[in-house]
This record gives structure tokens, C-alpha cells and sequence, in this order.
């Protein structure tokens, strides 16, 4: 059914038969599409499902679907005994701190990248694609080592500061390939009107380049919202991040479990509005930007 | 664009990235030939370290198990991936709906989503999924327990957690493809299976060998799902070999932090053979516009 799909804006040059037998192709395919999306949203259901059951059936084998009164006392109970808040504190500003850094550093750096010809561009592009794709731990085990050194293990900035260093590649990468999508006579005419380099990029660059800086905002953002790995490796009790107090809560008795699900709905949540919000700009900005650098 | 200029833009970054990157990298290195703990100066060991990973048989298994899981869930996820870019472009009004649920499960963060996914199949929390699974075929997995139900389940979460990334990729390379190439094919008669064997894929080559390296890149990677579904990864052959360097090296109790910076450059080694192919194109491309 699929591949008959595919030729569906070609359409209007095929002969009435073949079309009728593409709109049933299209109507299959459709359901087997809405099919694979409801499966794709199941486990995030069945946990908003587990967390709004009283504690008693929440996690009944087999599972309790219906006869029970939908209750929030389980994030009343995760807002009430647990430091939930400050821990989520603790996730929002670590994010926002190294998006906003992220990007105020990677804005010049790609713009740079994007328009000085030759090998420079290349090889540092190159470095920062391999640099993406390190293995964590070769990165964070030595910054565990250096952050206790300091005296700021467990800090908010320590958590931060990796989070700017680790995302920075990707950051650049993908930001280099919007501006590389800006033609170069842009440049050249604010140039010769007047404009400095970096007031070219200030006043011209970085308006055009709004839906590109947002997209890589959101990802910088959403990866730092959800890391576990480098949170779970710098932070002890003060700086903890919800994704790591949901493990930690896995394995404790029931109602503690049931917490960890309304954490991780809260958590979840958010992240998923912005990801609706932003929908337009992440799949525009996928398009023009990184997929054709 | 004049030399200083593109040093004061690209500096603040390239500084960070050397402090907080390149300097650890270069710990990391060094500590793969010590015998060293945290917070202590290490002695040099020579080669020792990768000899005790290289014949470690634990190491062996998280070896062939992140191989198994990195080919198994590239391959279903191109394959998959493709044709569910391939329906939702001819999607109409349903389309943003169809991608915005999709895009839940690339979003959620990745040990939430691991923890979710395990609770479908947790019969101690009233897994649906598990439960559904034995009233079809009449047998019960162990599916925390046991080898191969396991690996199909972190397979399973896996290919859910990646997909979504690959169809938005490859949704916006068919947008790429001219549409006259399809008018031209489909003049010349060629069938819908021909015409995205011998059109469509080859024209978005690049794209699929992007969406190919991220999915390698990121199986390889595979850890923080592992904690909650496979709490005894070590014992039932499922650990990868991050989880066996955190295990090694940072777990409380075995602090081996040369053996596990040797695994680290190990890996690093095996990803930059992975990279290859796609380092040798970009370095041609910058040849070509030098």
C-alpha cells in the first residue's frame, strides 16, 4: 500500500481507474498511518493512565481499566513528600542557562563557519561531527574528576557548563547549515551600505535567520531538558535532575513508583507542548537546514 | 570574511569546546593507560588496561550485544522509516496530527520513555502489552529476565525512541525530490515499486546515509534505557558497552577508571570507522570548493 501513496501528487496525470485504485491506497495507508501513531503514544498513555489510578490499582496485575475514581493524589503526593519542585527547578534552569548560552555562542561561531571559504570551515566542521558523536562517558567521567577538583560537583553551573560544551557541536552544525542557506551578496550589501561585519550579523543575519535559531534553540533546549547520563555523573542531592530522581524512585515500593510516573508525566508534558508549539519550525528548519548542508 | 573577524566570532566557542571537550578527551586517553582512581595521580600500566577489556569475556558480550542491537534497529528503521515518510507525504489534513504524535516519542526524554515502555511489559505493574502478548500465542516471556525476550523488547523500545527522527529526515528529503523526475518516470511507465527503487532512493542517497550514521551513532550509544528495562543487564548477556563502562568505572564499589577509559577509546575507534565514509565526503566537498 505504500508505494502507491508515494506517486499521490502526481495524480492529476494519471488515467480515472488508476486514480480510484491510489484513493483506496491512500485510505489504507492512512489507517495503518493513524494505526502506528496511537502505538507510538501507548506507553506515554498507559503511564498517564497508571498515574491518575488510585495507588491500590495502579499497578494491578492484571491491569484495572475501568470501575476506579481518576485521582491526582499521586502528584499531590510527589509535589508533597519529595524535593519534586526543586528538582524540576533545577532541570528548567540548567536548561534554559546553557540553551541561551549555547546559543549566543554558536550563533557566531556557525555564521563564521558559514562564510569562511576554504579547509578551516571543513575540519572544524568535521570536529564538531565527531566530537557529536563521542561516546558520553570519554567526556564526563574526566569532568566528574575536574568538578570535584573545583569544589563545584553537584552545582547547577557544573551540570550547565558541560551540557553548553557537550550540545555546542550539534549546536554549530546545525546552525551553519541555515546560514549557509543566506546568500553571501546579502553580506556583501550590508557591507558596502555601511554595516560591519558583526553589525551585518546583528542587524540583518540574525532577524533572517529567526525560525533557524528557534529550531536549534528547542533541540539544545530538549536535550538538556531530558539528559540523564551527564546529570546522572555531576550531580549528587543539590543539583539532581527529574530524569535522574525518576530512576532512583524505580525499584522503591509502589506508591514511590507512582510518583516517579507523575514526575515523569510532568516532566513530559511540558517538553511535549513545546515540541507541538515549535512542530512547524523543527520540521521547516529540518528541511532547509541540516538535510541539505 | 577577514581572518580576525573570524576569530573573535568563532573563539568564545572554540574555547569552550576545547576546555570542556578537548581536555577531557585528552584525560580520558591518558587515564586508559593508568592504574588511577578519582581525585588521585595515576601510575602508568602500560597497555594493561585494554588487554583486561580485550579479554574480558563481559566485555565480549556488551561487544556482540551493541552490535546485534546498532544492526538490527538501523535496518528496521530505514526500512520502516522509509515507508512511513512514504505514506505521510501523501497524507493531507491528517498529516501534522499523524507527525505530532510521532514526535512524543522522540521528545520524551529517553529514560522516561524507557520506563513507560517498561511498564507495558512489566506483569508486576500490570503490563498490558506482556499480557496481551500471552493471551495470543499462550506462552509467557520473561521479558526482564530472560535473554531474548529482553533483547526484543529493547529492540522494540529502541526502533519507537529512534523512528521518529528518521521519518521527519527522510519526510524532508522526499519533499527534495523534483517533482518532474516523478512526471518523467511516470511518463516512461515505470511502476510505483520501480519508481522509488530506481528514483526516488537513489536521488536521496545522501540523506538516507545521514539518517543511517545518526541511527548508527546513537544505537551505539545505547545506555540510559537500559536502567529501567534491563535491571540485570550484566547478568542475562544485555548490556551494552556504555552501561559496561558506567558500570566499571563510576558504579560505586569498582571505580576501574583506566579500564573504563580504555573501553571509551575503543569506542571511539569503532565510531570513527563507522564516520569514515562520511568524513572522506565531506573532505572532498571542501577539497572541491577550496
Amino acid at each position: 500500500m505504500m508505494p502507491s501513496t508515494a506517486t499521490a501528487p502526481s495524480t492529476e496525470v494519471s488515467s480515472p481507474p488508476t486514480r480510484r485504485r491510489r484513493s483506496r491506497g491512500n485510505r489504507v495507508a492512512a489507517v495503518l498511518l493513524i494505526l502506528m501513531a496511537l502505538l507510538m503514544l501507548a506507553p506515554f498513555v498507559w503511564t498517564a493512565l497508571s498515574v491518575t489510578k488510585p495507588t491500590d490499582v495502579a499497578f494491578a496485575n492484571p491491569p484495572v481499566l475501568s470501575g476506579y475514581t481518576p485521582t491526582l493524589e499521586a502528584f499531590k503526593n510527589l509535589w508533597e513528600t519529595t524535593y519534586f519542585a526543586q528538582y524540576l527547578v533545577n532541570t528548567a534552569v540548567v536548561a534554559l542557562i546553557s540553551t541561551v548560552v549555547a546559543l549566543v555562542l554558536g550563533v557566531p561561531a556557525a555564521y563564521a563557519l558559514s562564510r569562511f571559504p576554504g579547509y578551516v570551515s571543513a575540519i572544524l566542521l568535521l570536529l564538531a561531527l565527531v566530537f557529536r558523536s563521542l561516546p558520553r562517558f570519554s567526556v564526563v567521567l574526566p569532568m566528574y574528576d575536574i568538578s570535584r577538583a573545583l569544589g563545584i560537583y553537584d552545582t547547577n553551573f557544573a551540570l550547565a557548563a558541560a551540557l553548553v560544551a557537550i550540545n555546542q557541536p550539534f549546536s554549530i552544525w546545525l546552525l551553519r547549515n541555515f546560514f549557509a542557506e543566506i546568500p553571501k551578496e546579502l553580506d556583501e550589501a550590508a557591507m558596502i551600505d555601511g554595516c560591519t561585519r558583526f553589525g551585518t550579523l546583528r542587524r540583518i543575519m540574525i532577524p533572517l535567520m529567526r525560525p533557524g535559531i528557534l529550531t536549534a534553540g528547542v533541540f539544545v533546549f530538549l536535550f538538556a531538558f531530558q539528559e540523564y547520563l551527564t546529570a546522572l555523573v555531576l550531580t549528587d542531592t543539590a543539583s539532581k535532575t527529574v530524569p535522574v530522581f525518576i530512576t532512583t524512585q524505580l525499584g522503591q515500593t509502589l506508591p514511590m513508583l507512582q510518583q516517579a510516573g507523575a514526575a515523569a508525566m510532568l516532566l513530559t508534558l511540558p517538553v511535549i507542548a513545546i515540541a507541538f508549539i515549535a512542530q512547524k519550525y523543527l520540521v521547516a528548519g529540518l528541511s532547509d537546514g541540516s538535510v541539505k548542508g | 570574511m577577514r581572518r580576525r573577524e573570524f576569530a573573535v566570532l568563532i573563539g568564545p566557542s572554540l574555547l569552550v569546546m576545547v576546555g570542556l571537550l578537548v581536555l577531557p578527551l585528552v584525560r580520558t586517553i591518558q587515564w586508559s593507560f593508568q592504574e588511577v582512581t578519582y581525585g588521585q595521580v595515576g601510575t602508568f600500566v602500560g597497555l594493561s588496561n585494554y588487554s583486561q577489556a580485550l579479554t574480558d569475556p563481559r566485555f565480549g558480550r556488551a561487544v556482540f550485544f551493541t552490535l546485534l542491537l546498532t544492526i538490527v534497529v538501523t535496518s528496521i528503521i530505514l526500512v520502516i522509516g522509509y515507508l512511513i515518510a512514504v505514506g505521510v507525504n501523501g497524507l493531507g489534513a491528517l498529516r501534522p496530527y499523524i507527525l505530532g504524535s510521532m514526535l512524543v516519542a522522540y521528545v520524551l526524554p529517553g529514560v522516561v520513555g524507557a520506563v513507560s515502555f517498561s511498564w507495558l511489559f512489566d506483569s508486576n505493574f500490570g503490563g498490558v502489552l506482556n499480557l496481551a502478548i500471552e493471551r495470543l500465542t499462550g506462552r509467557e516471556f520473561l521479558w526482564f529476565t530472560d535473554t531474548w525476550p529482553n533483547r526484543a523488547m529493547i529492540i522494540a523500545h529502541t526502533v519507537w525512541h529512534l523512528l521518529p527522527f528518521s521519518v521527519l529526515m527522510i519526510l524532508a528529503g522526499l519533499q527534495g525530490v523534483p517533482k518532474e523526475l516523478r512526471e518523467a518516470a511516470t511518463i516512461d511507465g515505470a511502476s510505483a515499486w520501480k519508481m522509488h527503487l530506481y528514483v526516488i532512493i537513489p536521488t536521496m542517497r545522501g540523506i538516507i546515509g545521514f539518517v543511517c550514521l545518526i541511527t548508527i551513532m546513537d544505537v551505539l550509544r545505547t545506555f540510559d534505557s537500559l536502567i529501567p528495562l534491563s535491571p540485570q543487564a550484566d547478568a542475562i548477556g544485555n548490556e551494552s558497552i556504555m552501561y559496561y563502562v558506567f558500570d566499571n568505572a563510576f558504579r560505586d564499589g569498582s571505580q576501574q577508571l583506566g579500564l573504563g577509559s580504555a573501553v571509551n577509546v575503543l569506542s571511539i575507534l569503532l565510531i570513527l570507522i563507522c564516520l569514515f565514509p562520511f568524513i572522506r565526503d565531506l573532505l572532498k566537498e571542501a577539497k572541491t570548493k577550496a
